[in-house]
């Protein structure tokens, strides 16, 4: 294996994200001995969090900062020798290998990066996205931290499903409105305290925000040359997204960010001086590598688009009743998704605000990005996200548009087979340029 | 002449598919289903007939990778290949359900690459709550109609409490014949058993349960075999529908005596209540009861007491865990049905398969040393 390597951010507010996301960043500062604290799994809407003013941590977010920090691949071993297949979620495995040596030690073990995950008092996963999320804090509570769970459970309709059924939508809504009141019940009879619906209102409108500026921002990337890749994406806008939807700070970020961005496109600005491919990312990206991006960046490509973590079209809601509210646009969003060909994405119905674009929506993006190709990463520990490339890639060949699918793992850097990946996405540009010519000269 | 008893159902279970295609042949449609989620007593009740779609342990999946990524359950994959290469051409619909990933993913890749003129998913919350079951229920609902779309007539309350009430009878007597291996030596073996219950997976209920009685009053006329001493095992686990698995571990000296998988003991325990409200009773039986490790059951150990009553029921010593490569919800359950059965005192040997039991040898040698350790 060759050197592995953090990214190289582009944008200035990528570079101070930590700086201007400091109720992120700084929450190992806010804890309080003895507080409430739970370990979240993305999916869980955050605004409900925040409406609770209840600290958390994500063990997922963990894992790819483990994977940053070179310490997963020694946790997911750990794990593994404690019976937990190689096969199962390296973000899994690597919180499992961290509790377990956290109980061995009797404290946060030295290696552990950001001074490790506060002291859970309760864990809240999540139904939604992924079997190993229905699982993981099940293995969590009963082998090693017995702690209180609770699962929100929200359903998606499948692809072919009548979405604009109003049966349908009463079917789909009421078990998520449902799930989402079990879940502030369980809360406040966990804390103590009931929910501030004041708050959550305020989250929702913030959350609104943000998601509008994603969505401006996923826009301003279709500019010639390309002003933000995906490794700006990846290190500077899923800890916002993911585990800060709602709070004003994301909203400061965002605007920020879409200045920032909407600026180079006015001004001409590129993220690589000399742009040669424009790609599409698919999957999860290697988080302990995403130097990776940098890597191609120097052979001339640039990626203007991803697949994961994508946010989508704002919709409209009602914010008169907050939970509601939440509940018509988690709907909204997932019949947005199902309408553009939801046959891969099953799990397209998350309160969370991302999923990932259905079908004809990629093909779509072909054109609107001036896309080249589709680098596609298979990671072998996530099916939830990696089922579904072939298909994509069978898609965009009917639009003209060549894929590589090369497979390595999201948080296990032991997956990493460096000299094999880059002499295969080497062999993909080759590949990209000699099209080029051999269509200019046909022409 | 016709065969009977274990005869014919080894007969059926080595033509897999002979008897739909038969009844297809006759004018009846035929709909494959995959997992219990979507129970096939409503399809009966319309008047269709029920095929639980199987893979082919010798089948070597080709065309699927054009289709779908490798890393995903490897029997599901195996399901879609056969399907690509058309041993399923005789359904006239597809039934899934959001079982796991795999499955609930492959729905959509399946019927998009292998469109069927009916097809549907009945989808299943992952946590067993109220509202979850309120969910499922009106899930079945949709499921009702849509089957009723199919067949072109309405279900009748008579039809479902008729089907309701044959499988309940072939379960009953499927527990019966379980119980004629309680005997040591028992009077059937593990082999057998799978193949009855594998053939059954393609016939309507009426002729399973024909057919069930036939093997019963066969093996009850078995005169008792000499009683040779073997280790007794319990095979937990991943859907297993071929009999090599426990054909090898049977010929290692032991006896499978007991399972819990879900072609097996797990979709025959108890019966679904049947009365008033059928499909409340299938939210009791396949939902709330089901012992899927695709549900969420809160974290208490104790959930798997029912393996270890069977064991002991049985007179299981060891356990063999039977686990499919990428199946996350019972590789996450491995690890506790492990420690839960160490604790009862039930040694336990696992044994992952690609689906493919490319690796019989180095199995065979792992059984054969685990039986030592047991006797
Ligand atoms: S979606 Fe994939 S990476 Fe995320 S938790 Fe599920 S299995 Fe892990
Ligand atoms: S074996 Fe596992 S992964 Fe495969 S269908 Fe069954 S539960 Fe799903």
């Amino acid at each position: 294996m060759t050197e592995l390597r953090r990214a190289t951010k582009s944008l200035d507010t990528v570079r101070r994200a930590r700086e201007m996301l400091g109720s992120y960043y700084k929450r190992a500062e806010r804890r309080r001995e003895g507080a409430p604290l739970a370990w979240c799994m993305a999916g869980v809407p955050s605004e409900v969090l925040q409406a609770f003013d209840l600290s958390c941590e994500w063990p997922e977010n963990f894992g790819t900062v483990c994977a940053a920090r070179g310490v997963a691949a020694e946790l997911c071993e750990r794990a593994e020798g404690e019976g937990y297949s190689q096969d199962l979620c390296s973000y899994v495995r690597n919180s499992i290998g961290y509790v377990s040596r956290l109980l061995e030690l009797g404290q946060v073990p030295p290696e552990a990066p950001r001074g490790g995950l506060g002291t859970a008092t309760m864990l809240l996963g999540s139904g939604a996205l992924c079997d190993p999320r229905i699982k993981w804090f099940q293995s969590l509570s009963s082998q090693y931290l017995p702690l209180p769970v609770f699962h929100i459970d929200p359903m998606s309709p499948p692809h072919d499903s009548h979405v604009d059924d109003p049966r349908i939508e009463a079917h789909y809504k009421e078990i998520l409105s449902e799930t989402l009141h079990e879940q502030v019940a369980f809360l406040e009879r966990t804390l103590g305290r009931p929910m501030d619906t004041e708050r959550l209102r305020a989250a929702l409108g913030n959350a609104q925000e943000t998601i509008a500026l994603l969505w401006e921002i996923q826009s301003l990337r279709r500019a010639v040359p390309c002003p933000m890749g995906s490794e700006d994406f990846f290190t500077g806008g899923v800890v916002p997204l993911l585990f800060m939807l709602g709070e004003r700070d994301a909203v400061e970020y965002f605007r920020c960010l879409r200045d920032e961005v909407r600026d180079r496109v006015a001004r001409g600005v590129g993220v690589i001086p000399d742009e040669r491919f424009r790609l599409l990312w698919m999957g999860i990206p290697p988080w302990y590598n995403l130097g990776f991006f940098n890597s191609l960046g120097e052979l001339g490509a640039v990626f203007p688009a991803e697949t994961s973590y994508y946010v989508g079209a704002p919709v409209e809601i009602d914010l008169s009743d907050p939970l509601e509210a939440l509940v018509d646009r988690t709907w909204k969003r997932a019949v947005w998704i199902t309408r553009w060909g939801a046959e891969v994405i099953p799990e397209n119905l998350s309160p969370s605000g991302f999923s990932q674009p259905g079908t004809r929506l990629i093909r779509q993006w072909v054109h609107d990005y001036r896309l080249d190709g589709a680098v596609m990463h298979r990671t072998r520990s996530c099916r939830a996200v990696s089922w579904g490339q072939i298909h994509i890639k069978n898609q965009l060949e009917e639009e003209g548009i060549p894929s590589l699918i090369f497979e390595s793992d999201m948080a296990d850097p032991r997956s990493w087979a460096d000299t094999i990946i880059m002499g295969q996405i080497q062999g993909f540009l080759e590949a990209i340029a000699a099209g080029r010519r051999e269509r200019a000269r046909a022409s | 002449m016709a065969l009977r008893g274990l005869a014919r159902a080894r007969a059926l279970y080595e033509g897999r598919d002979q008897r739909a295609r038969e009844l297809k042949a006759e004018g009846r449609k035929v709909v494959g289903y995959l997992c219990y989620f979507a129970p096939p007593e409503i399809l009966e009740a319309a008047g269709l007939v029920p095929y639980r779609i199987r893979g082919d342990v010798r089948h070597p999946v080709t065309r699927a990778d054009e289709y779908v990524e490798p890393y995903g359950c490897p029997f599901v994959r195996n399901t879609f290949d056969l399907a690509v290469t058309g041993r399923y051409d005789f359904l006239d619909g597809l039934v899934m359900s959001h079982a796991c990933d795999s499955v609930q993913r492959m729905y959509g890749i399946w019927t998009h690459y292998k469109p069927l003129a009916f097809s549907h998913m009945v989808n299943v919350p992952h946590t067993v709550t109220e509202a979850s079951e309120r969910f499922y229920r009106r899930e079945l609902g949709f499921f009702r109609e849509r089957v009723e779309q199919l067949a072109g007539r309405p279900i009748s309350d008579e039809a479902l409490h008729e089907s309701i009430a044959c499988y309940n009878r072939t379960r009953e007597l499927t527990r019966e014949l379980y119980a004629l291996r309680k005997s040591d030596p028992p009077r059937l073996s593990g082999a057998e058993m799978l193949e009855v219950l594998i053939a059954g997976t393609g016939l309507p209920a009426a002729e399973f349960e024909d057919l069930l009685r036939e093997v019963l009053a066969e093996v009850r006329a078995r005169a008792a075999a000499p009683g040779v001493k073997r280790a007794r095992l319990l095979f937990y686990g991943c859907i297993n529908d071929d009999v090599s698995l426990i054909r090898l571990v049977e010929e290692c000296s032991a006896r499978v005596v007991m399972d819990d998988t879900c072609i097996g003991a797990r979709g025959m325990a108890g019966t679904v209540p049947d009365g008033a409200d059928p499909m409340g009773g299938f939210v009791q039986y396949y939902f709330r009861g089901f012992q899927c490790p695709r549900t969420y059951r809160g974290t208490d150990l104790s959930r798997f007491d029912y393996v270890v009553e069977a064991a002991r029921e049985y007179g299981a010593q060891g356990v063999i865990l039977y686990i499919l490569s990428f199946c996350d919800p019972h590789k996450f359950d491995l690890v506790e049905v492990r420690r839960h059965l160490e604790q009862a005192g039930l040694a336990s040997l696992v044994l992952e398969d690609d689906y493919t039991l490319a690796n019989v040898e180095s199995m065979r040698t792992r059984i054969q040393a685990f039986v030592e350790m047991l006797s």
